[in-house]
């Protein structure tokens, strides 16, 4: 896919100059997670349970995939706030497929994930051909996406899903609580990981993430990056969909309505730059898992539903404005 | 030069043209459109939401943006019932406080930017999670249903097909044209918008601008939440939760630009208008509800579409129209030698 002859993009040195800071914040967050686990398995009772963790572990992987939908649009300096509405079709696409086409589970999915990729070149052409800014596209084209979807199914959910399907989201894999879904998470996020290292479309999308003007000048396609980074963007949000009904056994109308803050807070957390270039697939993924661990934990110690809510708020408050306070420290120029 | 002035008369024009045959073609194809009930629903709709456009427009002034409107008003609904029903405070007590509280809510949200310099959409977005989880720690998710009848029949109040609540909303809309039109920090909002560097080093106050706008967005939202209160008859947990999408719609298609530096008041109220045309008419010839959402969202692709390629467009065509005329001229001539 790299253009001939264009070498691996080197990072500018602004980047790569903080390194040891990022690596400190990772660790610091992997620290603070360790932490909550301590603190919970002490302090609400059935935290450790194979029950709640199993359910913990699951929920965290589907957020985290929601996470590197946005992760992947922030990636180049864009947003993509249709990343539920495509998570949602996707979704009730794929339940569409099984329930009444009564294709099996595997085609579903496979369909589901290329219509959420469709769904994301879809955005990608909107935004190159009009050079209008990411987020009024992709506002304008959650609201078609979410109300063609509506109108199509008259918002009726498919709640046959095959058993093999559901059964897949409730197994344990090599007798531990942890669901495949973590697997597929692991999978998608080891992907990104390799995507963003070693494969010179990752590196053009921070190089045009940092600075799209110089990217452009230093003969990256910008367009073909956009492109390829919103139809990734649409791929992961479906995949997402596909991994939240299969954990919810149906697909519902309303799947996706409440994904936005979630796809923004665990890569934020997680130290992803908003304004692109900077990416980190660990981070997001430490971001999810403490994210899931305080709700899960405050759930257990009946702690009103209300403080989880204003704590999803303030947590990516909190890691933009500290993101923003490392970045001073290590003396980038914003 | 960022435009100062808030009126793009082509796109205004045209949208006031659309609007109007909007309305010729409801009243032709559903005679129901002209009764006095459907106008009064409809303008009781447009008086609310077009608030909630506003609210959004002023930020959107300051090259910023409020995520926050809908929890804002859903918030402040949720505490002036609260301290009608629970508290039994009297009615002017209740709304004053929970106007101030809106509008607080809105300086929060400007002072927090000025100071974290946080990117507005993600600073607002977490601010409203945190309004929105303090609504459902006052409430539990249930509505405080018996609030004073005041309220109620005032929401029910029209005068022939207008809703009396239209007046506040019309009051409001020509105030905040007035304030960002004739007023001076209103002016340097504008300017802010515009180019904010360039305000900064000018001396213009961009912290106070900043703040004002934020404060505006918030008591607007306030206020929408208040009226939606007051047509549902009953303090809703849910009040504002639908707003994002319209907030956005309004100054879009108006001609608002996300860059900032243009408030364009009447572009926002006939979008507005437009928006409320085309529910009203799903819901008149019985269409899917769902409809309305697919086709704002049509709406702001297409508007913006618009907006963008009218000036390239024009220039082309001046540049095409010539060579068209040139090629039929020397055409006409070649048949005329044959």
């Amino acid at each position: 896919m790299a253009l001939p002859g264009s070498k691996v993009l080197q990072l500018p040195a602004r980047l790569t100059g903080d390194a040891l800071l990022r690596q400190l914040a990772l660790f610091a967050l992997l620290i603070v997670t360790v932490g909550f686990w301590v603190f919970f398995s002490v302090a609400a009772t059935g935290f450790t349970s194979d029950f709640n963790l199993f359910s913990l572990l699951r929920f965290a992987a589907i957020q985290i995939t929601i996470g590197f939908a946005q992760m992947v649009a922030l990636s180049i300096g864009d947003m993509n706030l249709s990343v539920g509405a495509i998570g949602g079709t996707a979704g009730m696409f794929a339940g569409w497929v099984m329930q009444s086409l009564g294709m099996p589970p595997e085609v579903a999915v496979l369909l589901a994930v290329g219509f959420g990729m469709l769904l994301g070149f879809g955005n990608a052409i909107l935004i190159i051909w009009t050079r209008l800014n990411s987020f009024i596209v992709t506002l304008a084209t959650a609201s078609l996406i979410t109300g063609a979807m509506l109108i199509v199914t008259h918002a009726r959910p498919f709640s046959q899903l095959p058993d093999a399907f559901t059964a897949f989201s409730e197994s344990e894999v090599g007798g531990l609580p942890v669901s495949p879904l973590v697997l597929v998470m692991l999978a998608v996020g080891a992907a990104l990981f390799l995507l963003y290292r070693n494969l010179s479309l990752g590196r053009e999308m921070l190089a045009v993430g940092a600075n799209r003007r110089a990217a452009r000048m230093s003969g990256v396609s910008v367009d073909r990056v956009v492109l390829w980074t919103h139809g990734l963007s649409g791929l992961l949000a479906a995949i997402a969909g596909m991994m939240a009904i299969a954990a919810d056994h149906t697909a519902s109308p309303g799947l996706g309505s409440d994904w936005l803050l979630a796809s923004f807070v665990s890569p934020a957390i997680g130290g992803t730059l908003l304004s692109g270039g900077l990416v980190s697939v660990p981070g997001t993924i430490l971001g999810g898992v403490l994210l899931a661990t305080i709700s899960s934990g405050l759930l257990l110690m009946n702690i009103d539903n209300f403080w989880i809510t204003v704590f999803l708020g303030v947590a990516l408050l909190l890691a933009v404005g500290l993101d923003r306070l490392t970045r001073a420290a290590g003396g980038a120029v914003t | 030069m960022p435009r100062l002035r808030g009126i793009a008369p082509g796109l205004a024009l045209g949208l006031l043209v659309i609007d109007l045959l909007g309305m010729v073609v409801l009243s032709a194809v559903t005679p129901s459109f002209l009764s006095t009930y459907n106008l009064f629903i409809t303008g009781r709709d447009l008086s609310i939401l077009l608030l909630v456009a506003l609210a959004q427009m002023t930020v959107l002034a300051l090259g910023q943006m409020n995520l926050s409107v809908g929890s804002i008003g859903g918030l402040v609904a949720i505490i002036e019932s609260g301290l009608m029903v629970r508290y039994g405070l009297p009615v002017p007590v209740s709304l004053a406080v929970g106007l101030l509280a809106g509008t607080a809510c809105g300086i929060v949200n400007g002072l927090l930017i000025d100071w974290t310099k946080i990117n507005s959409f993600v600073l607002t977005l977490g601010t409203s999670y945190v309004f929105a989880g303090i609504n459902l720690g006052i409430t539990h998710a249930t509505p405080f249903y018996h609030i004073p009848n005041v309220i109620g029949s005032f929401g029910q109040a029209r005068v022939g097909p207008f809703p009396v609540m239209a007046a506040v909303t019309i009051a409001l809309t020509l105030l905040l044209a007035g304030f960002l039109y004739q007023v001076v920090l209103g002016r340097q909002l504008l300017a802010v918008g515009g180019n904010q560097l360039a305000a900064r080093l000018s001396g213009l106050p961009v912290r106070r601008a900043v703040v004002t706008a934020h404060a505006i967005s918030g008591f607007l939202a306030a206020v929408a939440g208040t009226l939606l209160m007051a047509q549902l008859g009953q303090g809703q947990p849910t009040i504002g939760v639908t707003w994002v999408l319209p907030s956005f719609a309004g100054p879009i298609i108006g001609g608002a630009a996300l860059s900032g530096g243009s408030a364009p008041v009447v572009g926002t109220v006939l979008a507005m208008v437009l928006i409320s045309l085309i529910d009203d008419g799903l819901v008149l010839v019985n269409a899917d509800p769902y409809w309305v959402q697919f086709l704002v969202g049509a709406l702001i692709l297409g508007a913006v579409l618009l907006g963008r390629t009218r000036v390239t467009n024009l220039r082309a065509l001046a540049t095409i129209v010539p060579r068209i005329a040139d090629r039929l001229r020397a055409n006409a001539a070649g048949t005329r030698d044959q």
